[in-house]
C-alpha cells in the first residue's frame, strides 16, 4: 500500500499499449456572479484501447462535466480548464485547434446523450441528420453516405431502414430515437464512445435492449466506452472499470467487482447500503446524512467529510487518492499507512463487504478470489456467506 | 402532533381491522378522446385505464409497476376524481367516490391525498412554505376543524413539517431555499396536513438521487405506520416497490397484468410480462447474471391497442407455444391462481422455470 496518487482506470501491466484516452489533473471550473464553481477539480483517469470505464455519482459530483469537457463543449468563459490534460489517442485534446477538434468530435470519439429527442433535429429527417455526420468526417460521395447511414440504422436493429431514414425524429419512439442516436454516433467507426446516461430516460425493458446494443457494438467494433451514468446496476453490467465521484473528484475506483462488492471508501459503501434492492423489508433503509455540499461552499478538507459516520480529526485535511493494489484506489485518510487498524476497524465492521454480502458468489463466478487473498487489507473483509448464483425465478 | 392525528374528525368509528378494503375499484375505464379535424370530432380513444378491479386494504402500501404510458398514473388520479372515468365503480369505505357530490366530495378530497413525481414542479415558486401547505386547510375549513383560524393553521403547518423532520421555521421560506429531498418532504407535508387516510404516491421517489431517496422511503414507511396511512405507490423502479410494497399490480397498456403479495410476484412472476420485466431490471451486484428475456419492439399504442390480450405483440411466451389463436382473439381473464395473486394470461401454467429458461439468454456465457 504506497501513498502515491493513483490513476484510475490505468492498466496494470506496465509497457502495455498506451491507452485510447488518459485524463490528467483535470480542473474545470465554472465563473459565475456567485462566485467559482469547482465543478471538476483534479480528475485522473484513463480508459485502455476498447476498455471501458463508468464516472458513476449522483446529480452535481461533476461527472457530466467531465465529459462535456473531453468533448470540448463548454463555452469558455463561463468555463474555465483550469489545469489539466486530456490525451487523446496521443494528443492532448486541449490543446487543438477548432477545426482540429471538429474532425474529432463525432468522427474519432463520439457521444449520445440522455435525452434522444432533444439531440435530434426535428425539422430535418432521420436520414439527412445520419448522411450529415458521415459526410463531414468521411470522403464519400452522397449517394453512399445514405447507402451508409442505412447499413448503420440495420445495424442498430432498425427495421426497413430504407424507408425509415425518410421519417422524422418525431416518427420514432424513445428507444428508437436513442437507437438512431447510438447509429450516427457509430457511423463514423469512433476510437471512443461516451454515453451520457444513455438509458435514463428510457423505461427498464427498452434500456435492456439498449444496453444489450451498446454492448454487442462494443465488442463487435472494438471501440472504448466512457460511460456516465447514476445507476449502479447499469454499471455494474456494463463495464469493467469504475470512478465514483463525489464533490468534484474521483473517491474511488476500480473494477467492478472490487467497487461493487468491496467498497472501500465510506461514500461508496453508503450509496450501495442505500440502494432498496439491497434493504431487507421491515428495517429502515440505510441512508447518508445529509445532502451534497453547496458547490459554492465546498467543505474544506475531505468533501465527504460533513456526511461521513467514520470521519476523524484528520479528515479537515484534503486527502490523496491513494492506491490501495492495481487500478483500485480510495480518497480517504483510511487508506493511508498511518491509520492501518483505524482501516481495520472500518473494514471488518458488519456490513463491510458492501452491500452485496446476501447475493455472494458462488466458487466459479468469484471475482478473482487470489486476487483478494494476495491483498493484505482485503484479507481483514470478512468472507462473504456462499450462496447459489442468483438467477430468474 | 396531537394536532394532526384525526382532529378533522372528532368521532372517528371503531378502527376497522387491517387487511380489510379500503378501496374497491371494479372495471374501471378511463377514455381519453382523440380528436382531429376542422370540427374537433371524436375520432378514437386512448384507453388509458381499461376495465381495471382491484381493491387496496387498509395501512397496506399498494405498488404499481408498469412501463411509461401504461396508465398507472390516470388510474391514481381516477381514484382521486381528479380525471373523469368512462365506466365502472370506486369505493372508499362503502362510499361510492364516483357519485360524490357537493359536500360529500369534499370531505372526500380531504381523505384522499396525493404526493406527485417532481418537488419542484408541484410547489409555487412564489409561495412560502407555509402558505403552500396551509393552501389545501383553507379549502377544507369548516366550524368542526376551525382551520379558518390563522392561529390553529399554522401550528397544524408546524407539526406537519416536523411529522416530514424539517423544522418548524422552514415555513417562512420559499421552494428554491430547499435541495430536491427536503422539497419532496414539503410535499409529504402538504398531504399529510389535511390527516388523510389514503394517499396517492406517483413516483414520489424517482426524482432524487439514490442516497436521498432512501431518507425519503423511510419517512413514508414511518409516517404510514404512525398515522395508519395507505398509500397507492406508483413507481417505475421494481426495487423500490419490493422494498416498500405489501401488494403489487403490474400494468401493461392499460390493464393489470398480475396482482400479488410483493414477495410472491417477485419470486414467482406468472405472467410473461412480469417475468420479462422483472428480467430486465439491473443489478447492482456484479456476481448477479441474470438470465434476460429481451422483450422486441416497443409498448403498442394505447390508442390502438393489440387486440386479445394486450401483450401477444410482444411475448416471449406465445412464441415458444406457436403463436395460439387465443392470445389475439380473447382478452384472457383475470384468473386467481393462488390465493390472493391473479394472472390475466391464458397459458400462464406454461410460465415455468424451463420456459424460461429457454426464452432467455445468459448475460455471459454459462459458467
Amino acid at each position: 500500500m504506497s501513498n502515491t496518487p493513483a490513476r484510475p482506470g490505468s492498466s496494470s501491466t506496465p509497457g502495455a499499449e498506451a491507452p485510447i484516452l488518459k485524463v490528467r489533473d483535470l480542473r474545470t471550473y465554472f465563473h459565475t456572479l456567485d462566485g467559482v464553481v469547482k465543478a471538476v477539480d483534479g480528475v485522473d483517469f484513463e480508459i485502455p484501447r476498447g476498455g471501458r470505464l463508468a464516472i458513476v455519482g449522483e446529480s452535481g459530483c461533476g461527472k457530466s462535466v467531465t465529459s462535456l469537457t473531453i468533448m470540448r463543449l463548454l463555452d469558455v468563459p463561463p468555463a474555465e480548464i483550469a489545469s489539466g490534460e486530456i490525451i487523446f489517442d496521443g494528443r492532448d485534446i486541449l490543446t487543438l485547434s477548432r477545426e482540429e477538434m471538429h474532425k474529432i468530435r463525432g468522427g474519432e470519439i463520439a457521444m449520445i446523450f440522455q435525452e434522444p429527442m432533444t439531440s435530434l433535429n426535428p425539422v430535418l429527417t432521420i436520414g439527412d441528420q445520419l448522411t450529415e455526420a458521415i459526410t463531414l468526417h468521411r470522403e464519400v460521395t452522397r449517394k453512399e453516405a445514405t447507402d451508409l447511414a442505412v447499413d448503420a440504422l440495420r445495424e442498430v436493429g432498425i427495421s426497413s431502414p430504407e424507408r425509415r431514414i425518410k421519417q422524422y425524429p418525431h416518427e420514432f419512439s424513445g428507444g428508437m430515437r436513442q437507437r438512431v442516436m447510438i447509429a450516427m454516433a457509430l457511423a463514423c467507426q469512433p476510437k471512443l464512445l461516451i454515453a451520457d446516461e444513455p438509458t435514463t430516460a428510457l423505461d427498464v425493458t427498452i434500456q435492456r435492449q439498449i444496453l444489450e446494443l451498446i454492448e454487442e457494438i462494443q465488442a463487435r467494433t472494438g471501440t472504448a466506452l466512457l460511460l456516465i451514468t447514476h445507476d449502479l446496476g447499469v454499471v455494474a453490467e456494463t463495464v469493467e472499470q469504475v470512478a465514483v465521484m463525489y464533490g468534484g473528484r474521483i473517491v474511488e475506483s476500480g473494477t467492478v467487482e472490487e467497487v461493487l462488492l468491496h467498497p472501500r471508501h465510506p461514500y461508496t459503501r453508503g450509496l450501495l447500503h442505500s440502494i432498496p434492492s439491497r434493504g431487507t423489508k421491515g428495517q429502515p433503509l440505510a441512508v447518508i446524512k445529509g445532502v451534497v455540499p453547496n458547490p459554492f461552499r465546498m467543505p474544506p478538507g475531505c468533501k465527504f467529510q460533513p456526511r461521513c459516520p467514520y470521519a476523524f480529526e484528520r479528515c479537515g485535511e484534503e486527502p490523496d487518492l491513494i492506491e490501495i493494489r492495481g487500478s483500485r484506489a480510495s480518497r480517504c485518510w483510511l487508506e493511508d499507512p498511518a491509520y492501518a487498524s483505524r482501516l481495520a476497524g472500518y473494514l471488518t465492521e458488519p456490513g463491510a463487504a458492501g452491500s452485496m454480502v446476501s447475493a455472494a458468489p458462488s466458487g466459479a463466478s468469484a471475482p478473482t478470489p487470489s486476487a483478494e487473498a494476495t491483498d493484505p487489507a482485503a484479507s481483514l473483509v470478512p468472507t462473504p456467506p456462499v450462496h447459489p448464483q442468483q438467477e430468474l425465478a | 402532533m396531537t394536532v394532526i392525528d384525526g382532529s378533522a374528525s372528532p368521532t372517528p368509528a371503531p378502527a376497522p381491522a387491517a387487511g380489510e378494503a379500503l378501496l374497491e375499484i371494479r372495471n374501471l375505464k378511463t377514455y381519453f378522446p382523440i380528436r382531429a379535424g376542422l370540427l374537433r370530432r371524436v375520432i378514437g380513444h386512448v384507453k388509458a385505464v381499461d376495465d381495471v378491479s382491484f381493491e387496496i386494504r387498509r395501512g397496506e402500501i399498494f405498488g404499481l409497476v408498469g412501463e411509461s404510458g401504461c396508465g398507472k398514473t390516470t388510474l391514481g388520479r381516477t381514484i382521486l376524481r381528479l380525471e373523469p372515468p368512462t365506466a365502472g365503480s370506486i369505493v372508499f369505505e362503502g362510499q361510492d367516490v364516483l357519485a360524490a357530490k357537493g359536500r360529500d366530495l369534499k370531505r372526500l378530497r380531504r381523505r384522499m391525498q396525493v404526493i406527485f413525481q417532481d418537488p419542484m414542479s408541484s410547489l409555487n415558486p412564489r409561495m412560502p412554505v407555509s402558505d403552500l401547505i396551509a393552501e389545501g386547510l383553507l379549502a377544507q375549513a369548516d366550524d368542526e376543524n376551525g382551520w379558518g383560524k390563522r392561529a390553529i393553521r399554522d401550528e397544524r403547518v408546524g407539526d406537519s413539517l416536523e411529522a416530514v423532520k424539517l423544522r418548524r421555521d422552514y415555513a417562512r421560506r420559499y421552494p428554491h431555499e430547499f435541495s430536491g429531498g427536503q422539497r419532496q418532504r414539503i410535499g409529504i407535508a402538504r398531504a399529510l396536513a389535511l390527516a388523510p387516510e389514503f394517499i396517492f404516491a406517483d413516483e414520489p421517489v424517482s426524482a432524487l438521487d439514490v442516497s436521498i431517496q432512501s431518507q425519503v422511503l423511510n419517512l413514508l414507511i414511518e409516517l404510514r405506520d404512525r398515522f395508519d396511512l395507505t398509500y397507492l405507490f406508483v413507481a417505475h423502479n421494481l426495487s423500490v416497490v419490493r422494498y416498500i410494497g405489501d401488494r403489487l399490480g403490474v400494468m401493461y397498456l392499460g390493464k393489470l397484468a398480475e396482482i400479488g403479495d410483493v414477495d410472491d410476484v417477485y419470486d414467482n412472476p406468472q405472467h410473461p410480462y412480469t417475468v420479462s420485466l422483472m428480467s430486465a431490471v439491473p443489478d447492482p451486484d456484479p456476481t448477479v447474471r441474470k438470465r434476460r428475456i429481451i422483450l422486441t419492439g416497443d409498448v403498442p399504442s394505447p390508442a390502438n391497442p393489440p387486440s386479445g390480450c394486450r401483450f401477444h405483440t410482444r411475448c416471449w411466451l406465445r412464441e415458444r407455444l406457436d403463436n395460439p389463436e387465443e392470445c389475439e382473439t380473447e382478452i384472457p381473464e383475470f384468473r386467481e391462481i393462488r390465493p390472493g395473486h391473479r394472472v390475466a394470461c391464458h397459458f400462464s401454467k406454461e410460465v415455468t422455470p424451463d420456459t424460461i429458461a429457454a426464452a432467455s439468454r445468459s448475460g455471459i456465457a454459462p459458467v
